[in-house]
């Protein structure tokens, strides 16, 4: 079924890879929407993606959003001769990343950093690393630890001196 | 079993790396928790602290080089991980705004922990004005830095000293970049000092050099873009001892150019062949740009810009799209000419100060006639009102000009428009010979600000003369122009503003 699937081509032309969860959900999507990921780009490439794609370390509910930013961010790539169609989708993809990052939990943001790190998705990692550089930005080190649950591993005396050496951090 | 480590050396942190790398987690690794072993350790004994998942070493280091420096400084104070991704962040950013008073011991040790991992970026802002104090003995402190921190592995260099004061004295040591110890530098920024390369300067990958109120020579800057070949932005500003400047075809990738404010400036000479965007904003220079292919962007602001844009630049840049002209001195009507900006799209015009009392708006037909595709066109008129007592003119014969058709204008916005004669026959032939207009925007308040957006509380001020002005050219838009515009025109009127303006009067 999945390789019938995945010999199926769209109206684009484009041809059709199945994605599968860790737990089992199957996702179908274009090769340009899944070559974002560098990893599938790989495959693609091997010509080892026939059967469906399996991505053990990738939960559904984090599949979903994968796949979601993808295909948004796809049609930018696909569009990239159509400069009219490019410009007026500049803004909606903004909004479209800030919506995905915003509402996170940091148990999902952070899943959703593993996810693009492992499938090597450069845009996707960027953009949500720098949702917890932001998130950590102006927060007292007691503070960040406390946000993210970063166990503080200093021995008394280290912090001491850590702190001493960057006092100059700390005024405001 | 902990045991307190109460100095720990940088060599004591590489081991453990390099450990690490090897795969083999020893009890110095374990004991120095890095976050990926908390990962590794989160179904034994901490798993009632940490629930979810965390993130790899490696990734939080990415997340720590994305956070501001100050951030990112008080976050080398969470855990041995971030003090790590702090010793090894590739780029340092220094002002005196963040570093305090004495920042120079601070910088010093900065810099000097930094020194053996390569550092890529370097930022210095200082500003002389403020410290005063201090500004004898910066060229000492700022080689010693540049010293260190310049590297084989340097990838970007901003130097910026004081923004208020030309009379610097600090001379880049340009020794440090030459003889190939420049050749990964990708970007280089110099700000308010002294910069003399020699022929010997080879900086093979910089791609993007700005140069902002430094004194170098026309000689000079130019043995240094014959050694920068793969430029492709340059930003040049107040540098005044620039007389000519020659841009190489050398130059293959040099794609963007900004000049502004180079007061010596008396000749720009292009022959770089990609040059697509050029921004120039200057006093009288002449401009040679032979024959600039693939230039689609160009921004000129000097005295006469209209003219000369009208007169040379169809013949040596006949690919324009987008057009920018500012001139504050434009005493010449535009002639009318048989050359075409044939691919022109959109063109803005800004008209300030001291233009002629009597310029003919009318003349600016000659822009939209010579530009076939042009689908947007922007006038700015910010001339003083009070200076210059416009020539309102005998509205009984207006002037029309037939057979000049502009099918591709869609969209038209005039700003600061009053009430003469000219810019109402200039508008009237528009909505006459543009059948594909769908929009004309006539603003009568000079486009400040104004309460409708909901960023301010109130409309900027106008003077009691600005809004007479403003009034009568209300009253001749309903007059002659309203009366022309044909149903499928959308027009949008900026008239002074009844809660704020009214009020005032």
């Amino acid at each position: 079924m999945a390789a019938a699937a995945a010999e199926a081509t769209t109206d684009g032309g484009g041809k059709m890879i199945i994605l599968i969860s860790a737990d089992g959900k199957r996702f179908e999507v274009t090769e340009a929407v899944a070559s974002q990921s560098q990893l599938i780009s790989n495959m693609i490439e091997d010509d080892c993606t026939e059967n469906g794609v399996r991505l053990p370390n990738v939960d559904g509910d984090i599949l979903t959003m994968v796949v979601d930013y993808c295909n948004m961010h796809a049609g930018d790539a696909a569009a990239a001769g159509d400069t009219m169609k490019a410009s007026s989708t500049e803004e909606e993809l903004k909004k479209f990343d800030a919506e995905l990052v915003q509402a996170l939990e940091n148990p999902v943001l952070f899943k959703l950093i593993l996810a693009a790190n492992f499938l090597n998705i450069k845009s996707l990692l960027d953009m949500t690393c720098q949702r917890v550089a932001d998130m950590m930005s102006g927060k007292t080190p007691e503070q960040m630890r406390e946000t993210f649950s970063i166990e503080n591993d200093f021995t008394p005396e280290e912090e001491a001196a850590i702190r001493q050496e960057n006092a100059w951090a700390f005024d405001d | 079993m902990v045991t307190p480590l109460s100095n720990s050396t940088k060599s004591n942190e590489q081991c453990d790396i390099e450990r690490k790398h090897d795969g083999s987690i020893d009890s110095v690794a374990k004991r120095k928790g890095s976050l990926c072993q908390q990962v590794a350790n989160s179904d034994g004994e901490r798993r009632t602290r940490y629930s979810g998942p965390n993130l790899p070493e490696d990734i939080w280091c990415h997340i720590h080089s994305l956070m501001p420096f100050k951030d990112a400084a008080r976050a080398a104070c969470v855990s041995r991980a971030f003090r790590r991704s702090w010793q090894h962040r590739p780029n340092l950013i220094f002002c005196i705004g963040t570093l305090g008073l004495d920042f120079i011991n601070k910088i010093d040790r900065i810099i000097k922990n930094h020194s053996d991992i390569g550092i890529k970026s370097l930022q210095l802002e200082y500003d002389t004005f403020c410290n005063a104090r201090r500004s004898a003995s910066i060229s000492y402190h700022l080689n010693n830095w540049l010293q260190i921190a310049v590297t084989p592995w340097i990838e970007e260099l901003i130097l910026t000293l004081s923004l208020s004061s030309y009379n610097v004295d600090y001379n880049f040591p340009c020794s440090l970049l030459s003889d190939g110890r420049g050749s990964s530098l990708r970007h280089l920024y110099l700000g308010s000092c002294f910069f003399h390369p020699t022929v010997n300067l080879e900086l093979r990958n910089l791609t993007r050099l700005h140069l902002v109120t430094v004194h170098i020579t026309g000689d000079e800057f130019g043995c240094l873009l014959l050694n920068s070949y793969a430029l492709e932005r340059l930003e040049l500003k107040y540098c005044y001892g620039i007389i000519c400047l020659k841009i190489p075809c050398l130059l293959q990738r040099l794609s963007h150019l900004e000049v502004f404010e180079c007061r010596m400036l008396q000749a720009i000479e292009n022959k770089a062949p990609n040059l697509c965007s050029f921004d120039l904003g200057a006093r009288q220079v002449r401009l040679l740009l032979g024959e600039s292919l693939q230039m689609k962007t160009l921004s000129l602001d000097y005295p006469s810009a209209v003219y000369y844009a009208r007169a040379e630049l169809p013949s040596n840049v006949p690919n324009l799209e987008i057009l920018t002209i500012c001139s504050d001195h434009e005493m010449v009507d535009t002639p009318m000419l048989p050359s075409k900006f044939f691919y022109l799209k959109c063109l803005t015009i800004d008209l300030a100060w001291r233009l002629s009392p009597a310029y003919d708006y009318f003349s600016l037909i000659s822009f939209l006639d010579a530009s076939p595709s042009l689908e947007t066109f922007c006038l700015e008129i910010s001339q003083d009102r009070m200076e210059n007592e416009l020539i309102i003119g005998d509205m009984s014969h207006m002037r029309q000009m037939l057979e000049h058709r502009h099918d591709n204008l869609q969209s038209v916005e005039i700003i600061g428009f009053c009430y003469t004669k000219s810019l109402i026959e200039l508008t009237c032939h528009i909505l006459d010979n543009t059948t594909s207009l769908k929009h004309l925007k006539l603003d009568t308040t000079r486009d400040v600000f104004s309460c409708s957006t909901g960023k301010h509380d109130k409309c900027f001020h106008m003077g009691k003369d600005m809004l007479t002005e403003a009034k009568k050219a209300v009253l001749a838009i309903e007059t002659y122009i309203e009366p022309k515009v044909p149903s499928t025109v959308m027009l949008s009127v900026v008239k002074p503003c009844n809660r704020c303006h009214v009020a005032e009067s």
